[in-house]
């Protein structure tokens, strides 16, 4: 049986689901660290930190998406991910990502005085665009782009 | 018969409130175009995540190491938190009616079971209307925007109400909102937010029929159970792992979809009421236009009949001087 062999596999945002596939094995950066899921994996919760999620689908092609947190439901060869935001690495514009993550830093050594809120929340944004970069950056070497 | 220029007054009169309804139906389908755009964006993860919390809620509950006070039901509910989401301003037909009747129908079915306390916490003006004509508390209002985009806007409400809940103000927090099914059906719902539970009984939830989504609820964890969690004798053959554990895991994932809950309930409920407010004003501009067609026929006639009779004044004049 090769149904057996694949894992259902759903990455939603509170915007739109990012991606809907049958899968072969699928990795993601959880709060303990990074786990590896494969088909037949005992169900699972866990949160997820900012960071990049490698998949392989059916015809052993590569996916990479960029996720700034969230959590991951495994089921029995079902898996769902409830993502804060996530993009697929190919949509990822890589000089913007940058960009915006050198902005966000800018902000936080600008700043005198933070209150622990702003400071969270420019620590988020550093996260997210950093996974999104880097996203876009192993994306890039699985596909041979030159810079 | 009416003078011909009272007519005419009335039918300007008409003309020019039909211009107003229809500029209103105008403004409240863009606004519900906008609106249901993003109720159908975020539907799909909030029916995931209530799934998985429900799922969360039943699985706990058979383990006591993995208890959290969110997903506990109390064994005596003496007060109860309602939270009512209208819209601001009326002309949108029998919308705030509908959801206020429901949720008053709710609080009657919980006093059969004993005195139980409300309270309303009101999100949009209209729900005002509970304290003058049923007498309830209200212990605070929510601004609501016409549209809503992002989660945070929400936020200070399901924190509060969480706080609440957790240092035992309230046993139940309940949002009544009115869901939108399609442009034509919209249904006024009662739903439990807080503690999460399966074992709702439905009538509580003021869920009628078998058609609605929320009445699909026990289906579909039943049934994603089956698929994915037991074995083959109905036995609970796996148990969900937490990582890093499950006190931690909890903590951070049923606040997060609470707050997703209601920020569907807000979505649900915005782009519901900008399709009653634009059907009501619709039947409004039909209904000018029906009264312009009358009027213009009454209008008519009594100008002819004035004609008729000049001319027959007239000619009775003309006959006169003849003869």
């Amino acid at each position: 049986m090769t149904d057996d062999k694949l894992i259902k596999f759903e990455i939603v945002t509170p915007e739109r689901t990012v991606l809907k596939e049958m899968i072969k094995q699928l990795t993601v950066p959880t709060k303990a660290g990074e786990i590896t899921i494969l088909p037949n994996h005992i169900p699972l919760i866990a949160t997820i930190n900012p960071g990049v999620i490698t998949l392989k689908k059916k015809d052993e092609t590569p996916e990479v998406l960029s996720v700034s947190g969230g959590f991951v439901e495994v089921l029995k060869n079902k898996v769902v991910i409830l993502a804060d935001t996530a993009e697929r690495a190919e949509e990822i514009d890589i000089e913007r990502a940058e960009e915006a993550r050198k902005l966000a830093e800018q902000t936080m050594k600008d700043m005198k005085r933070t209150d622990l809120e702003t400071f969270t929340n420019i620590n988020a944004v550093i996260a997210k665009e950093l996974a999104r970069s880097r996203a876009a950056k192993i994306w890039r070497k699985l596909k041979n782009i030159p810079k | 018969m009416a003078k011909t220029g009272d007519i005419k007054r009335r039918i300007k009169s008409i003309n020019s409130t039909k211009k107003i309804t229809k500029a209103m139906e105008m403004v409240a389908a863009a606004k519900m175009r906008k609106a249901t755009e993003a109720v159908l964006r975020t539907r799909t993860y909030a029916n995931l995540s209530w799934g998985t919390v429900l799922q969360l809620s039943q699985i706990t509950g058979l383990d006591h190491e993995s208890h959290h006070p969110l997903l506990t039901k109390r064994k005596e509910i003496k007060k109860i938190a309602i939270i009512l989401i209208t819209s601001n301003r009326g002309l949108c037909g029998s919308f705030n009616t509908a959801i206020i009747n429901k949720a008053y129908n709710s609080i009657v079915k919980h006093h059969q079971s004993g005195k139980v306390g409300t309270d309303f916490v009101l999100i949009g003006k209209k729900g005002r209307a509970v304290y003058k004509y049923f007498g309830y508390n209200i212990i605070a209002e929510f601004p609501k925007e016409d549209v809503v985009s992002q989660v945070k806007e929400i936020l200070p409400i399901s924190q509060m109400l969480i706080d609440d809940y957790l240092a035992g103000k309230y046993d139940k927090v309940m949002v009544a909102y009115t869901d939108y099914v399609s442009p034509t059906k919209l249904i006024p719902r009662v739903r439990q937010l807080l503690p999460v539970d399966i074992t709702t009984e439905d009538e509580y939830l003021g869920v009628v029929g078998k058609d609605t989504r929320i009445g699909i609820d026990k289906e579909y964890v039943q049934e994603k159970q089956d698929k994915y969690l037991y074995s083959k004798d109905k036995k609970l053959a796996h148990e969900y792992i937490f990582e890093p554990s499950p006190k931690e895991v909890l903590n951070e994932i049923v606040p997060r979809l609470i707050e997703v809950q209601l920020f569907q309930a807000l979505l649900e409920s915005n782009a519901s009421e900008h399709s009653a407010r634009m059907a009501a004003m619709h039947q409004a501009t039909d209904a000018a236009n029906e009264m312009v067609d009358e009027l213009v026929l009454s209008y008519n006639k009594a100008r002819q009949a004035s004609i008729t009779s000049e001319i027959a004044e007239i000619s009775a004049g003309a006959n006169a001087l003849a003869n």
